[in-house]
């Protein structure tokens, strides 16, 4: 009878167990986890080309190869899909299958139990995207596709660590809800609105712009179109730098909030 | 962990507020007092029951010691550790089974699901597999042939054991049990008991039982408590609590009606009303017949069983059987709770 201390990493590996075992046993899942960016690329193509040519679309977006852009930005836009659902979602879910109490009661703060639950999203599925995306881009543009979307999983995990804590935030706000509203499902199609991944940002309302300027996904967006163009250099640099910060911020942010979050969730209950 | 209680419970009280809907705007703020001063206390080795109709506050005391929820007034030590300060250490000595039809992943097998688990409460290595496998054999999961089949295949026994398997997972010296029997088939819930014994008395735990099977309560507990609207109402050995009613007689009276539909309210009413019966239970027995359990004074048995015969067959209720039995927990029940009932 000895009571074991629970580690962050600890709670990591039990995250990562279940996210490899849930793939593993569901293979229509997996397989449909790679179809998505597909579809998600048909449905860009299809808006950019709703409008006019090919060249437009390229000019529109600053890109030098439009099929290059979509390949990247769907592969970005289906990572945020991902994470946005399973780390925001995280709470809502295990609510309704009944492991939420079982997960809370893991002998560690909220705030560390929800971030160690958000990692295997964060590095598995953008994985999942830019293996599913690689072929296209390698036969399209050979090595030069190749090594674009390799290093834009790691700007994708970049842009996904200030996302999923921004997601973290939203999983923990989901518990002071009593009601089964889907607060995460809202969130994504907002985050791609204003992300520029269907057309540029400078065409949104000001206020959106606005608002695009705290939303990594956007950043993310301007790395993929610098790698698809051979110009944006100074583009990529501003992007890296704002999606650094952005990662410190609404990851330290999530600790204090989600204190809080524990403590109202402790008083009212959490079901 | 040297104090002899396990588990103490002093003065807790634990309102709701919940907000009534009166027309399309208009919401009536209500506050329920699930709790309203609860002491308990369970020792190491034993085996103790808190039992109480559904809304008792069972749940809510449970979600309480279990660090789940905070108490609005007073205070509850497990293993030693405060509830409220010290909750993350008192998660780390207790095993905790809040359902057992839900609080798995369903695409995940028995023993994926335990590792998961297992892994959530600091276990590793060979280490972590051995325990899996002990547990999943102490339930009897191994032996059924289910450790390795898909959560959502599992029959409600099944989810049941594995519920078990969990709270045992990291060896807690503490179990805190909500229903952990609730809708098994017999030989299922006698398989649960059995264990819930066992660990109580071979591994010294202390186990914290909530049910409203008061027959379940006789058979496993040590101790009970009785919680009906958030107070509890009597406390003791079931033999103590037993001798509470030791001068009253349980009479049982099994009924069927034409439509198998027994308006409860309405009987219950005519009861009180007519015969001026305080003391009685209405239930359904396993055949689907109607069961009612009247405590009547010494001397009095055949005068009230003539009384109810009277009242059953006026109101076109067929009467199938009539018992006279040894007084039960469920007496002790039906004896302490007939005034909070009204």
């Amino acid at each position: 009878m000895k009571a074991l201390s629970v580690r962050f990493m600890d709670a990591v590996r039990a995250e990562f167990y279940s996210y490899i075992r849930f793939y593993k046993n569901n293979r229509a899942f997996l397989f449909a986890a790679f179809i998505w960016p597909y579809l998600m690329m048909m449905l860009l193509l299809g808006l950019g080309y709703l409008f006019g040519d090919p060249r437009m679309y390229a000019e529109r977006l600053g890109v030098r190869s439009p099929v290059l852009f979509v390949v990247s930005a769907s592969t970005v836009a289906m990572s945020s899909v991902f994470i946005i659902d399973e780390v925001a979602g995280y709470t809502l879910y295990n609510r309704w299958n009944g492991t939420l109490p079982y997960l809370i009661l893991v002998p560690m703060p909220l705030s560390k139990r929800l971030l160690s639950a958000s990692i295997p999203s964060v590095l598995l599925s953008p994985a999942i995207s830019v293996i599913s995306a690689l072929p296209v881009a390698v036969y399209i543009e050979g090595l030069r596709g190749f090594m674009l979307v390799t290093s834009l999983y790691a700007s994708i995990i970049l842009g996904m660590l200030p996302l999923a804590g921004l997601s973290v935030i939203v999983a923990g706000l989901v518990l002071t809800t009593k009601e089964e509203s889907n607060v995460a499902s809202s969130l994504a199609p907002f985050m791609l609105l204003v992300s520029g991944v269907f057309y540029p940002v400078t065409i949104l309302p000001k206020i959106l712009q606005e608002v695009s300027v705290v939303v990594p996904v956007r950043y993310v967006v301007d790395i993929a179109k610098s790698l698809a163009s051979t110009t944006a250099a100074g583009q990529l640099y501003v992007a890296i730098y704002a999606l650094t910060l952005m990662a410190f911020a609404y990851n330290l942010f999530t600790v204090p909030l989600l204190s809080r979050v524990e403590a109202r969730v402790r008083m009212y209950g959490f079901e | 962990m040297s104090s002899s209680s396990a588990i103490i419970a002093r003065g807790l009280v634990k309102r709701y507020v919940t907000y009534e809907r009166r027309g399309f705007l208009r919401r009536v703020k209500k506050t329920i007092e699930a709790l309203r001063g609860v002491d308990l206390e369970t020792r190491w080795g034993e085996v103790f029951g808190l039992l109480g109709p559904n809304g008792a506050g069972k749940t809510t005391t449970v979600k309480i010691l279990s660090t789940l929820l905070l108490p609005d007034k007073g205070w509850a030590r497990v293993a030693g550790y405060d509830v409220v300060s010290e909750y993350i250490e008192v998660r780390k000595h207790i095993g905790v089974v809040l359902s057992v039809e839900r609080g798995f992943f369903w695409k995940l097998t028995g023993r994926e699901n335990l590792r998961y688990f297992a892994m959530l409460r600091g276990l590793r290595g060979v280490e972590l597999e051995k325990r899996v496998e002990e547990v999943l054999r102490l339930v009897s999961l191994t032996e059924l042939g289910a450790a390795d089949k898909l959560y959502e295949e599992y029959s409600l026994g099944m989810k049941a054991r594995l519920a078990l398997a969990r709270a045992l997972v990291h060896d807690p010296p503490i179990l805190i049990l909500d229903e952990p029997t609730l809708g098994l088939d017999p030989p299922s819930a006698r398989r649960i008991r059995e264990l819930i014994v066992r660990l109580a008395r071979e591994e010294g735990k202390a186990v914290l039982v909530t049910t409203h099977n008061m027959y379940e309560a006789e058979l496993i507990c040590d101790r009970v408590a009785i919680i009906a609207k958030g107070r509890i109402i009597a406390k003791g050995s079931p033999e103590e609590l037993k001798s509470l009613v030791a001068k009253e007689v349980p009479v049982i009276v099994r009924f069927t009606s034409r439509s198998t539909i027994v308006e409860a309210s309405s009987l219950e009413a005519k009861l009180r009303r007519e015969l001026g019966v305080e003391k009685f239970s209405l239930s359904v027995d396993k055949e689907g017949r109607n069961v009612l359990r009247v405590l009547a004074r010494p001397g009095e048995e055949e005068e009230t069983i003539a009384r109810i015969v009277g009242l059953l067959s006026g109101i076109g209720y067929r009467v199938r059987s009539i018992e006279i039995a040894k007084p039960s927990l469920e007496d002790v029940f039906i004896a302490l709770t007939s005034g909070e009932e009204k």
